[in-house]
């Protein structure tokens, strides 16, 4: 818990590095920040053509609507994957920081998972819209259920912020992790249920494997509150409990491990 | 006095990163929590070997050195960046490390809030930054370009945007690695007046720098560092002289490596004429009819290639004639690296008619009083024949450096002091006698 106090104790830099990196993002272009709500509409726009047209399996209409679905399931999924992949590399893009100035180091991942969790808010309203039409089409969505979003939100951010932590220390010394952590992001996005249900997965050993992604709980936790208008059962949130602990405690524990010898390395 | 810095047995290695080697770092790191743990010294890079000193508060402390002698280690250490393999670094009071100015500059975005966010780098609350804002741009000079993109500014502004956040974090121990060298005159006159300013307030400063005339003007004590070890601790006087007689030895050594190199050379050419170095330029010219083996700078008794502006000096030339000779003059010329000629004489100059010269004769240019200005020159030597046709011409055989109590520019430094009369008085008038 030490990364953590010390994470607390320089919330103001932690602030200002924020805002630096929402600023840095989109200055320049014409869109500016209206990019964070372009860029998933976007993206959902291909996967719901790919996966609910071309794709579509007959009687599948389970899921309806399947743009829903995979808002739910997509966004929280983009928050993960981005701030990894910009987490694991964010101590090696400002070595400058780190080799010249005292400088608490687990600030720049945790950073990274900061403004793309600021980025997944900024597309909620995307989500609300999709709810919103969802109910108008008669579609049991957008119920008391929705209240759990914020709590998932929370649980989730320890989870992603300690995966960031630890895997840019780790980058740091091991060069590999960031090609490793490229194909194995993709691989848990299909073995993730996005684009699909758990129930979904014809062999049982499969859904057993999809089950043990780390990913899985929060996933389904969001599509429980906002897609199925249900309230997450108790084993779910009993899962993203373990889970966030566990991410947070060995990504704080590689980071303090290696910290000493990250100037020299880095 | 109390220390505002002590250092205590302080050594310092780095691992040598030898490719595959990243499992076996990895290992290190995560069960050690260290990159050398174990490791030989053969191993590891010593940067730090046992370095012990304290800095007094109050204190401006240098420190000078080659490259690669530990400098910046040093200083990276005492900032708290780098932690000590063994030993002890204890600093007493707020630090700003001036290592790279702007770290953490984002380019994209404007100077302003660059000022925000480097300042939150270095530690100072927002609300601190506020107040200080107008300060810090107003010596930046930076007015007109503060809502810029960073990526716009030269390296100049950089620099400047960046030490003018530094020097406003109010710390008490300053320390400063080769910074000033990037601004323009203009600016780190500035910053100068204001590390003055700063040392006034009865804070530290811990200075590396290259520019030994500055070490020597700012600090009260100065330390060298050789190979990662402190070679001399004292007064800027007797340790920058010590260092830059060091240097000077090296270059001689490296002059002397060299001529053996052209002698070897030009027993091959046998003619001895226009001798070319590697460069393209020449350095040597002559039909060989004598040859001159050495030239040496003598002062006080011993030979020494730094030397005080004003002091007595001897330039020896060694030549050796190859067949005897009744025609021949002896000359030196001194000339700043840039190809001014400053001085030069030789023996027809000074009336003096050759006689006999068959064997090795050991030439001697005394100089009551060498009142150059302070910097560095090349000597040439020569002997010719009185109508000038030369047996042999040596640019640049020796170089000095020369130092001098009160700084002037120019070639010429006679001495000299100033005197004002009437209504107008210096501060520290009665005290000081110049």
């Amino acid at each position: 818990m030490l990364t953590a106090r010390r994470i607390f104790r320089h919330r103001g830099l932690l602030a200002t590095l924020v805002a630096r990196e929402l600023k840095a993002r989109y200055r320049g272009s014409f869109l500016g920040l209206l990019w964070s709500l372009v860029n998933p509409l976007l993206l959902l726009a291909v996967y719901s053509f790919v996966f609910g047209l071309v794709f579509a399996r007959p009687g599948s209409d389970a899921i309806s609507p399947y743009a829903l679905f995979l808002v739910t399931g997509l966004f929280p999924w983009i928050w993960v994957s981005s701030t990894l992949l910009e987490g694991s590399m964010s101590l090696i893009a400002n070595s400058g920081l780190i080799r010249k100035a005292v400088f608490p180091a687990e600030l720049l991942p945790t950073v990274s998972a900061l403004a793309n969790g600021v980025h997944f808010l900024m597309a909620m309203p995307i989500l609300a819209i999709a709810v919103a039409i969802g109910r108008f089409q008669g579609y049991s969505v957008g119920g008391w259920a929705a209240l759990a979003f914020p709590l998932i939100l929370l649980l989730q951010l320890p989870m992603v912020t300690g995966l960031a932590i630890g895997l840019s220390a780790l980058n740091v010394v091991f060069k590999d992790v960031r090609d490793l952590l490229a194909n194995l992001l993709t691989l848990l996005f299909f073995l993730t249920p996005i684009l699909y249900t758990l129930e979904a997965i014809p062999y049982r050993p499969l859904r057993i494997f999809a089950q043990l992604n780390p990913i899985t709980p929060y996933t389904q936790a969001y599509q429980q509150a906002l897609f199925f208008d249900r309230w997450p059962a108790p084993t779910l949130w009993l899962q993203m409990v373990v889970v966030s602990w566990v991410c947070w405690w060995l990504g704080s524990w590689l980071f303090v491990r290696l910290k000493d010898t990250l100037v020299e390395a880095v | 006095m109390s220390d505002a810095i002590h250092i205590e047995g302080l050594t310092k290695l780095f691992r040598r990163m030898a490719p595959g080697d990243h499992l076996r770092t990895l290992k290190s790191a995560l069960l050690e929590g260290s990159l050398t743990a174990g490791l030989a010294r053969s191993e590891a890079i010593v940067a730090l070997d046992e370095v012990s000193f304290s800095v007094h508060r109050g204190e401006a402390f240098g420190i000078v050195g080659g490259n690669g002698s530990g400098k910046s280690t040093l200083l990276k250490t005492v900032a708290g960046i780098l932690k000590p393999t063994q030993g002890r670094v204890a600093v007493d009071g707020r630090v700003a490390a001036l290592i790279e100015l702007g770290a953490g500059f984002h380019p994209e975005i404007s100077g302003r809030e660059n000022i925000f966010i480097n300042g939150a780098v270095l530690g100072l609350p927002k609300k601190e930054i506020e107040r200080r804002y107008d300060s810090i741009v107003e010596f930046s000079g930076l007015a007109d370009f503060i809502e810029e993109p960073v990526k716009n500014y030269s390296s100049g502004m950089y620099v400047r945007l960046g030490f003018a956040v530094a020097i406003h974090t109010d710390p008490d121990v300053l320390l400063v690695d080769e910074v000033l060298a990037v601004g323009d005159e203009a600016f780190a006159h500035r910053c100068l007046a204001r590390i003055e300013e700063f040392l006034a307030a009865g804070k530290t400063l811990l200075l590396v720098s290259h520019s030994l005339g500055l070490v020597e003007d700012f600090c009260d004590r100065v330390l060298w560092m050789d190979q990662g070890r402190s070679r001399l601790v004292g007064s800027p006087r007797r340790v920058i002289d010590a260092y830059r007689q060091a240097v000077a030895d090296e270059e001689g050594e490296a002059h002397r490596d060299a001529k053996q190199q052209a002698d070897l050379e030009a027993g091959k050419t046998e003619t001895g004429a226009n001798l070319p170095t590697p460069g393209g330029r020449v350095r040597r010219w002559g039909s060989g009819k004598a040859r001159i083996e050495g030239v040496r700078i003598l002062a006080s008794g011993e030979e020494r290639y730094h030397l005080r502006s004003g002091e007595p000096v001897v330039f020896e030339l060694i030549v050796q004639s190859a067949e005897p000779l009744t025609d021949f003059v002896f000359g030196v010329m001194i000339s700043t690296p840039r190809g001014i000629e400053c001085w030069g004489t030789n023996t027809d100059l000074g009336e003096l008619k050759p006689k006999n010269f068959n064997g090795t004769a050991r030439v001697r240019l005394v100089c009551a009083a060498l009142r150059l200005a302070p910097g560095e020159y090349f000597v040439d030597a020569a002997v010719h024949a009185r109508d000038g046709s030369p047996y042999d011409y040596r640019k640049g055989v020796a170089s000095f450096t020369v130092t001098a109590q009160q700084r002037g520019v120019g070639l010429y430094f006679p001495e000299h002091s100033w005197q004002l009369t009437g209504d107008a008085s210096w501060d520290g008038q009665d005290e000081e006698a110049p």
